[in-house]
């Protein structure tokens, strides 16, 4: 399977580790990953798509166009830019008024939106992989690590054009992790928001109080570590785990890392090869469990 | 299960008219561990939510409180009704742009992206990350800023700040 590589923006300036990652391990599994230069950004959902919806649609278009011209799929690492592609792509393929007229505004580009591929985050093709064929490559189980997996908003909603899990009761990210070996945890809070935009357009002390419900739910049910598969929910996780930590006063450090990076773990890889040590939180409960397994 | 009633009229609203259809149950905003994040907010409460502040806003494009929205959809699937808050509020942050009242940090995300390619600024520090991890470098993609102004979009974002960081 052959992908144009949508690294998107956040990971590549804010996490490079985490495409780092990807690009080590995706092709593993049989995911190949083609670099492809004229992408811009997805754009935003909520800082661009929204304040100018047919902005967004226009950007969102001619990164699929130019996809298209390479003939391949596109693959995300970002449920932001899963969720602001795919729904262009469908939106377009179905609404041929809209497709004219976006199709108008590209015409000095060069390129034309046609509705040829579909737009894919990295764990909807995992999942779509299998449980049986990840377990099968797995050479260290993450066995007796306990995982609270986070699957964020914008893959799961809206759920019919998402095509991902239910967004009340998701079970994909437990199932993948249960593949890696780990042992799933279930917590109240689980498809809570992780706060990202109360943050940065509302509060950072409300976004602490929301943090600290969500990690205290997932403590609560004896989580050693978090599982993400995106940039924003890391972000929160880890860097806005350390603000709500302070100012909540929590007890307790639940290192979040994304779900390539357990997945390179279980392949063989090491926590520096991971970039583990660029995180924020780091709990030597989990160091050494990991350990124990990697021993 | 949550009971949903579908109101087959909705179509022929526009989004004032459907917000009024609300019954202010208050269940998008105060569902614990299931509801809309800005709840935590602590001007809202259980008898005064996000919701009722975004729908019942005397002029709810100016009211700066719909841009904290997410656009997690949680309301849109919890509600009862199908009043579907989140397109409520996601409708009045484009009249916002239109009517010249988008936030500056909205604006400077704008630029940002039709100027650079990224929504966030690439710094030396992502250079040298990326260098340690041999990655290719980051490049400044200018192929948006054309765009921009043949949808009319670019005067009006090109005055804004960015030092849009996080």
């Amino acid at each position: 399977m052959r992908f144009s590589f949508f690294k998107g923006c956040f990971i590549p300036v804010r996490f490079p580790h985490i495409e780092k990652v990807a690009l080590q391990v995706l092709p593993m599994l049989g995911v190949e990953l083609e670099p492809v230069e004229e992408f811009t950004c997805c754009p935003e959902p909520i800082g661009v798509n929204l304040p100018h919806r047919f902005l967004g649609t226009v950007i969102s278009a001619r990164n699929i166009a130019i996809a298209e011209e390479k003939g391949h799929d596109i693959i995300t690492i970002c449920n932001g830019c899963t969720y602001s592609l795919h729904q262009v792509n469908e939106r377009l393929k179905k609404d041929a008024a809209l497709r004219e007229k976006v199709n108008k505004s590209l015409e000095d580009t060069g390129h034309r939106f046609r509705g040829t591929i579909r737009v894919r985050h990295f764990a909807q093709v995992l999942r779509d992989i299998g449980q049986n064929r990840i377990e099968s490559l797995v050479e260290r189980p993450l066995n007796g690590l306990r995982v609270a997996s986070h699957t964020g908003c914008h893959i799961l909603s809206p759920p019919d054009v998402m095509d991902f899990d239910d967004p009340q009761y998701p079970v994909v990210l437990d199932q993948m992790m249960e593949a890696l070996g780990a042992e799933p945890v279930k917590y109240l809070h689980s498809t809570q928001c992780c706060g990202w935009t109360l943050s940065n357009f509302g509060e950072r002390a409300y976004a602490n109080k929301l943090l600290r419900d969500k990690l205290e739910s997932m403590k609560a049910m004896r989580a050693d570590c978090i599982n993400v598969i995106c940039p924003q929910c890391l972000a929160q996780l880890d860097t806005g785990q350390v603000l709500a930590a302070r100012s909540e006063r929590l007890g307790f450090k639940l290192p979040a890392l994304f779900y390539l990076q357990y997945l390179a773990l279980a392949l063989g890889y090491s926590l520096e090869d991971v970039g583990y040590p660029n995180h924020r939180v780091k709990s030597t409960n989990f160091e050494q469990k990991l350990g124990g397994i990697n021993a | 299960m949550v009971l949903n009633i579908p109101y087959i009229h909705r179509s022929l609203l526009g989004p004032i008219e459907a917000s009024e259809i609300c019954l202010k149950c208050g269940v998008c905003c105060v569902l614990d561990g299931y509801s809309c994040p800005v709840q935590y907010d602590a001007q809202f409460k259980p008898t005064y939510t996000y919701v009722y502040d975004c729908l019942g806003a005397e002029t709810p494009s100016r009211n700066p409180n719909i841009w904290q929205c997410v656009s997690c959809h949680k309301c849109e699937e919890t509600c009862p009704y199908e009043v579907k808050p989140i397109q409520f509020i996601e409708d009045m942050k484009q009249q916002a742009f239109r009517e010249g009242l988008a936030p500056e940090s909205i604006l400077a995300e704008m630029k940002q992206v039709v100027t650079t390619g990224y929504a966030f600024p690439i710094t030396s520090n992502t250079a040298k990350q990326r260098e340690a991890l041999n990655l290719e470098p980051l490049k400044v993609n200018t192929s948006l800023i054309n765009l921009a102004t043949k949808l009319g979009v670019k005067s009006q974002i090109m005055g804004a700040e960015t030092n849009y960081e996080i």
